[in-house]
C-alpha cells in the first residue's frame, strides 16, 4: 500500500499532462468538425514544411523564364500554370504557404501573449489596473486595424519581421477581453478564496488556479487569432505592402492582380493563392469550433428523450382504478452511452397519486429521484430511455404519447417546480414576462387582455406583492424566486405539481414559509403534489404517503405514519437515525457509512447491501422482491419475508 | 480578560460601500454586514454561529480569516491583536486558522488531483521536505476519513461524492495543523445522510487534535450534538449567546424561539406550533430603528421601535438582547 507522494516532481507533472491530453483526444476524435479542421490544417502544414521536396520547381527559378512562359495555362509541365514572371504557380503556392503560415503563427503568438497578459492582469487585479488596461483595449478596438496596419507598414520597411510585429501588436484586443472575462469568472470561484485562506500569494493563485482554467479558452482563441493574422497578412500583401523577398499568398494575388491576370484570363494565378487562404482559414475555424465544443461541453444542444413505442399488448395493461390521478406502473429507465452497457437508473417503480394528495419521494442524491420525475413528462436528455412501464394520467399512457400530445399535458396537466430557482429563471427577463410566456406557450387561446390580471393573481397566490411583478430575478431574494417558480408551475392550472427539492438551498425559516405555502395551495386548489427531497424531516409534517428510493429502486413505500414510526427497511431506519433530534441534543448523530451505488457498478444482490447494518449472505446474491406487508405498505428487503 | 480566552472578538464591524456611482454623483451608502460583534472562543471549544442568510455570518468568517478588513473592532488571538497584519504576518497566522467552505463542489479546483490539493498548503508555506510532507498529507487525509489515503491521491474532485469532497477540503485545512477551524455552512449542500458524518468528523477533530471550531450555519438543528456554545446572529449582531443546552432548551430571544420552532422534526405525530416569521431578513443597508428585529418580531411592543435593547445577562454564560428581558 505504501506509495510515496510526489506531486511536484517533473515526471509526475508530465504524466499528468499526458493523461489529460489523452483524455482530451479521446473526446476530440469524436468531433467531426474539429477533425476535418485539424486534417485541413495538417495537410497545409505538411506541405509548407516539406515544400522543397514537394514543389516541382525551385521558388526562384525565374532566370530561365522567357516571354512565352508568362501566364501559361495549366499543363503537364506546370500543373497549375505559370504566373506573370513565368514561374510555376503550384510551386509558388507551396512556398507561399510557408510565408503565410509563418506570419500567421508568429503574429498570433505575439497577440496571444499580449492579450493573455493584459486579460489576466486586468481580470485578476481589478481596480486601477483593470480600468487602465481595459480602456487601453477599448481604444485599440475602435481603431480600424487594417488602415492602421497599412500606415505603419508603409512607414516602416516592409520586411517580414515588421509585418509580423504590426499584425501581432494590433491583433490582441479580443483575446484580452475573452481572457479577462474568463479570469473574472474563475476568480470568483470558491477554490480561489480557499487558496487565499491557505495563505497562497497572488503568483501562486494565478499560475496554479487561474491559468489552468483560462488555458482552454486561450487555446480556442489562439486558433482564431492565427486565422485572423493570416487574413491580415494577405490583405497587406495584396495591397502591395508585403515583403518583396518573401512571396506569400497575398503577394501572389497582388502580382497577379496588378500584372494583368484578369485581363489575360489567367484565372489560375488568382484562384490558387485564394484557395490557399480559404483552405487555411476554414480549417482553423472548423478546428476552433471543434475545440470549443470539446473544451466547453455546455454548448452541446440537448435533445429530449424519445417516447416508447405503444404498449405491446393492450390486454396486459392494468388500467388504473378510480381515484388515482396519476399512476406509475413498473417504470424502468436506462441511460445509454455508446459502447457501454446501459446504466439502470430507475427500475420497476410503481406508485399512485390521488387527487389532492401529497406524496414524498425521498432518497439521497443519485438515487434516481430526479430521473424518475423528469421521465414522467419525458424531459430527460436523449440518453435516458424508458425501457419498461407505463405512466397513466387522465386515461392516457404518457409513455407512448407523441411529443405533441405530451406537450398538451406538460404544464397544463402536470407541472414542475425546479430545483435551484436562480438557475431555472431567466436572469435577463422580468418575472411577469416569464410567467405570461408559460401561459402563452401552453394555453395559446388564453385572452391577451386578461394576461396581466392572471399574472398578478398568480403572484399574489404565492405571496408576492403585485408591485414586484416586473422585477428581474436578481432583484428577488432566494425565497421570492422560489415563490415565483411556484407561480410559474401553477400558471396553467395543473392537477399535479412535481416539486423537485424546492427548499434545498434555502434557510430554515424560508423553507418553513415555502412548505406552508405549498400546503395551503394544495388545500386551496386541490392540487396533488409529488414532493422530491433528500430530507425526511421536511416531508414529515405534510405528506400523506412517502416513497423511499435507493439506487433506483423502491426501498419502502407507506403512509407517512408508518414510515416514521414503524419503518421496516433498514435504509429508512438509518435515514431517520441520521436526523439530529432536538429533544435529545447530546445524542451522537449516526450516519450511513459509505455512499450510494454508482449506476454503472450496481451490486449484484440488494442495492443497499454494501451499506446495510443488517446484511446477510443472501442480500449479496439475490435482489429482494417488493413485498406487500399491509395495505399500501411495500418493502423490498429479504428481512420482511418473515413478517408476512 | 482571562488567559482562557483563546480568541477574542471585540466590537467587530464591517461596512461595505454599495453606493452606486453614476457619471456625475456618487451617493455613499453603507451596507452594515457585521455591526458590532463580541464573543470569545476557548481552546478546543466548538461555538456555533447561527442565523439566516444576510445576517452577516459569512462576512464575519471572512473577517476572522483576514480575507476582509474590518471597518472597526478587534480580533485578538492569544493576547495578540491580529486585526490588521501585513501579508507576511498574516501568512504565518493562516497556519493557525483554517477554513472549510460551504460548497464542496466549488471549493476544489477541478484541474488538480486530490494529492495536489492537500499538498498545496504545505508548498505555500515552504514545507518541501518530502518525507515530512508525505507524512502530513497522509495523516491529514486519514484524520479526515479518507482512508487509505493512497486510493484517493490520484483522483480528481469530480470522481468523488459530495461528502468525500468535503473531507478533502477538511484534509487540506488539517494539513497545516491549525488550532482553529472556521466551518462556513460545511454541511448545508450535502445530503442529510452525509451531514452527520461530516459533523461527527469535526467533533472528533476537536478531541483528537484539540482544534477549536467556529461552526457557521443557518440550521439550529445541526448544532445540537457537538456545539459547546451557540450564538444566534440577526442583521450583523449576536442577539443571543449561551451554552448549547441553554439556547436549545431555554431560548430567550423571540428570534431564537422562532428559529427553533421551524426545525423539521422527522415525526408526523409531533406536529408542533411553528412560529413562521414573515418576510426575510431586511436589507442591511437600512437597519430598522430600535430593536433591529422588531419588524418581524411576533411579540414586539411600542418601545421596540425606539430603543435598541442591550445584552441582558440571563446566567453567567447566557445573554440575550431583548427588551422583554429588561426589568
Amino acid at each position: 500500500m505504501q506509495t510515496t507522494l510526489s506531486p511536484s516532481t517533473p515526471q509526475a507533472k508530465t504524466a499528468k499532462t499526458a493523461s489529460r491530453l489523452q483524455g482530451f483526444w479521446h473526446v476530440f476524435r469524436k468531433n467531426r468538425t474539429g477533425l476535418i479542421g485539424l486534417g485541413m490544417l495538417a495537410t497545409i502544414l505538411f506541405t509548407a514544411i516539406f515544400a522543397p521536396v514537394i514543389a516541382p520547381y525551385d521558388s526562384s527559378s525565374t532566370s530561365s523564364a522567357g516571354i512565352s512562359d508568362i501566364y501559361n495555362p495549366p499543363s503537364a509541365e506546370h500543373w497549375l500554370g505559370t504566373d506573370d514572371a513565368g514561374q510555376d504557380v503550384f510551386s509558388n503556392f507551396i512556398f507561399g504557404a510557408r510565408v503565410s503560415l509563418t506570419v500567421g503563427f508568429f503574429a498570433a503568438f505575439i497577440s496571444i501573449i499580449i492579450g493573455g497578459v493584459f486579460g489576466l492582469v486586468a481580470g485578476f487585479f481589478g481596480g486601477r489596473w483593470e480600468n487602465f488596461l481595459m480602456r487601453f483595449t477599448d481604444i485599440f478596438l475602435v481603431i480600424p486595424d487594417l488602415p492602421l496596419m497599412v500606415v505603419i507598414v508603409a512607414l516602416t520597411k516592409p520586411s517580414l519581421l515588421n509585418i509580423i510585429f504590426v499584425i501581432g501588436l494590433l491583433g490582441w484586443t479580443t483575446t484580452a477581453r475573452v481572457v479577462r472575462s474568463q479570469t473574472l469568472a474563475v476568480k470568483s470561484k470558491k477554490f480561489v478564496l480557499r487558496a487565499r485562506a491557505i495563505g497562497a500569494g497572488k503568483g501562486h493563485i494565478v499560475t496554479r488556479h487561474i491559468l489552468p482554467l483560462v488555458m482552454p479558452i486561450l487555446v480556442v482563441q489562439a486558433v482564431l487569432v492565427v486565422s485572423l493574422a493570416i487574413l491580415n497578412e494577405s490583405a497587406l500583401s495584396f495591397l502591395g505592402l508585403g515583403d518583396p523577398t518573401a512571396l506569400s499568398w497575398g503577394q501572389m494575388l497582388n502580382y497577379a492582380f496588378g500584372r494583368g491576370a484578369m485581363s489575360t484570363g489567367a484565372w489560375w494565378a488568382l484562384v490558387v493563392p485564394g484557395f490557399g487562404i480559404v483552405w487555411v482559414v476554414l480549417g482553423l475555424t472548423l478546428l476552433g469550433q471543434g475545440l470549443e465544443k470539446v473544451l466547453n461541453p455546455r454548448l452541446e444542444t440537448h435533445h429530449l428523450m424519445p417516447g416508447r413505442s405503444p404498449v405491446q399488448n393492450e390486454a396486459d395493461l392494468d388500467v388504473p382504478g378510480k381515484g388515482a390521478l396519476l399512476e406509475v406502473q413498473n417504470l424502468s429507465i436506462n441511460y445509454v452511452n455508446d459502447g457501454q452497457p446501459p446504466a439502470r437508473a430507475v427500475e420497476n417503480i410503481s406508485f399512485t397519486l390521488k387527487e389532492g394528495e401529497l406524496v414524498g419521494l425521498v432518497g439521497e442524491s443519485g438515487c434516481g429521484k430526479t430521473t424518475l420525475m423528469l421521465a414522467l413528462l419525458r424531459l430527460l436528455p436523449a440518453a435516458g430511455q424508458i425501457v419498461n412501464g407505463n405512466v397513466f394520467f387522465g386515461g392516457k399512457d404518457l409513455v407512448s404519447l407523441s411529443d405533441d400530445e405530451l406537450n398538451d399535458i406538460r404544464w397544463s396537466g402536470i407541472s414542475i417546480i425546479f430545483q435551484g430557482a436562480m438557475n431555472a429563471l431567466n436572469p435577463v427577463r422580468p418575472v411577469d414576462e416569464q410567467i405570461s410566456e408559460v401561459i402563452i406557450k401552453h394555453l395559446p387561446s388564453f385572452p391577451k387582455e386578461r394576461m396581466q390580471g392572471r399574472v398578478i393573481e398568480l403572484l399574489e397566490l404565492v405571496g408576492i406583492a403585485a408591485d414586484h411583478k416586473d422585477h428581474y430575478p436578481h432583484q428577488y431574494s432566494g425565497g421570492m424566486r422560489q415563490r415565483a417558480m411556484i407561480a410559474m408551475a401553477l400558471a396553467c392550472n395543473p392537477q399535479v405539481v412535481i416539486a423537485d427539492e424546492p427548499t434545498t438551498a434555502l434557510d430554515v425559516m424560508i423553507q418553513a414559509q415555502i412548505l406552508e405555502l405549498l400546503d395551503s395551495l394544495r388545500k386551496k386548489l386541490g392540487l396533488a403534489v409529488i414532493f422530491v427531497t433528500h430530507d425526511l424531516g421536511v416531508v414529515a409534517e405534510m405528506c400523506d404517503r412517502v416513497l423511499v428510493m435507493y439506487g433506483g429502486v423502491i426501498a419502502e413505500y407507506a403512509s407517512v405514519d408508518v414510515i416514521y414510526n414503524d419503518p421496516k427497511h433498514p435504509y429508512t431506519q438509518e435515514l431517520l437515525k441520521a436526523f439530529p433530534d432536538l429533544t435529545k441534543p447530546k445524542k451522537k448523530l449516526s450516519s450511513i457509512p459509505g455512499y450510494p451505488p454508482r449506476l454503472e457498478a450496481l451490486p449484484a444482490g440488494c442495492r443497499f447491501a454494501p451499506r446495510c447494518p443488517s446484511v446477510f449472505d443472501r442480500c449479496h446474491t439475490e435482489q429482494p422482491a417488493l413485498h406487500i406487508l399491509a395495505d399500501e405498505h411495500k418493502v423490498s428487503c429479504h428481512l420482511v419475508e418473515a413478517l408476512k | 480578560m482571562s488567559a482562557d480566552n483563546f480568541l477574542e472578538v471585540r466590537g467587530l464591524k464591517k461596512d461595505f460601500d454599495v453606493g452606486s456611482p453614476t457619471l456625475f454623483s456618487r451617493a455613499p451608502r453603507n451596507l452594515h454586514a457585521v455591526d458590532g460583534v463580541d464573543f470569545t472562543l476557548h481552546r478546543s471549544e466548538v461555538i456555533a454561529l447561527v442565523g439566516e442568510s444576510g445576517c452577516g455570518k459569512s462576512t464575519l468568517a471572512l473577517l476572522l480569516m483576514g480575507l476582509e478588513d474590518p471597518t472597526d473592532g478587534k480580533v485578538i488571538l492569544e493576547g495578540r491583536d491580529i486585526t490588521h497584519l501585513n501579508d507576511h504576518e498574516r501568512k504565518d497566522l493562516r497556519r493557525k486558522i483554517q477554513m472549510v467552505f460551504q460548497d464542496p463542489y466549488e471549493s476544489l479546483n477541478p484541474t488538480q488531483t486530490i494529492e495536489e490539493i492537500v499538498t498545496e498548503p504545505l508548498a505555500v508555506h515552504g514545507i518541501t521536505n518530502s518525507a515530512e510532507r508525505d507524512d502530513r498529507v497522509k495523516k491529514a487525509m486519514e484524520d479526515a476519513g479518507l482512508k487509505p489515503a493512497e486510493i484517493y491521491l490520484k483522483r480528481y474532485p469530480h470522481e468523488l461524492s459530495g461528502g468525500q469532497r468535503q473531507r478533502v477540503v477538511i484534509a487540506a485545512a488539517l494539513v497545516l495543523e491549525p488550532e482553529i477551524i472556521l466551518a462556513d455552512e460545511p454541511v448545508s449542500m450535502l445530503d442529510v445522510s452525509i451531514r452527520a458524518e461530516i459533523i461527527n468528523l469535526l467533533a472528533e477533530l476537536r478531541i483528537t487534535r484539540q482544534i477549536a471550531v467556529i461552526f457557521i450555519t443557518h440550521d439550529l438543528g445541526s448544532v445540537g450534538f457537538f456545539a459547546d456554545r451557540v450564538a444566534v446572529m440577526y442583521l450583523g449582531r449576536i442577539v443571543e449567546i449561551g451554552t448549547m443546552l441553554e439556547v436549545l432548551e431555554k431560548p430567550q430571544h423571540p428570534y431564537t424561539k422562532a428559529l427553533l420552532s421551524v426545525i423539521p422534526v422527522p415525526n408526523p405525530r409531533l406536529r408542533r406550533e411553528r412560529i413562521i416569521l414573515q418576510g426575510e431578513t431586511p436589507n442591511p443597508i437600512d437597519i430598522p430603528s430600535g430593536c433591529r428585529f422588531h419588524p418581524r418580531c411576533p411579540v414586539a411592543f411600542a418601545a421596540c421601535k425606539v430603543s435598541d435593547p442591550p445584552m441582558v445577562t440571563i446566567s453567567r454564560t447566557h445573554q440575550a438582547a431583548c427588551l422583554l428581558l429588561v426589568k
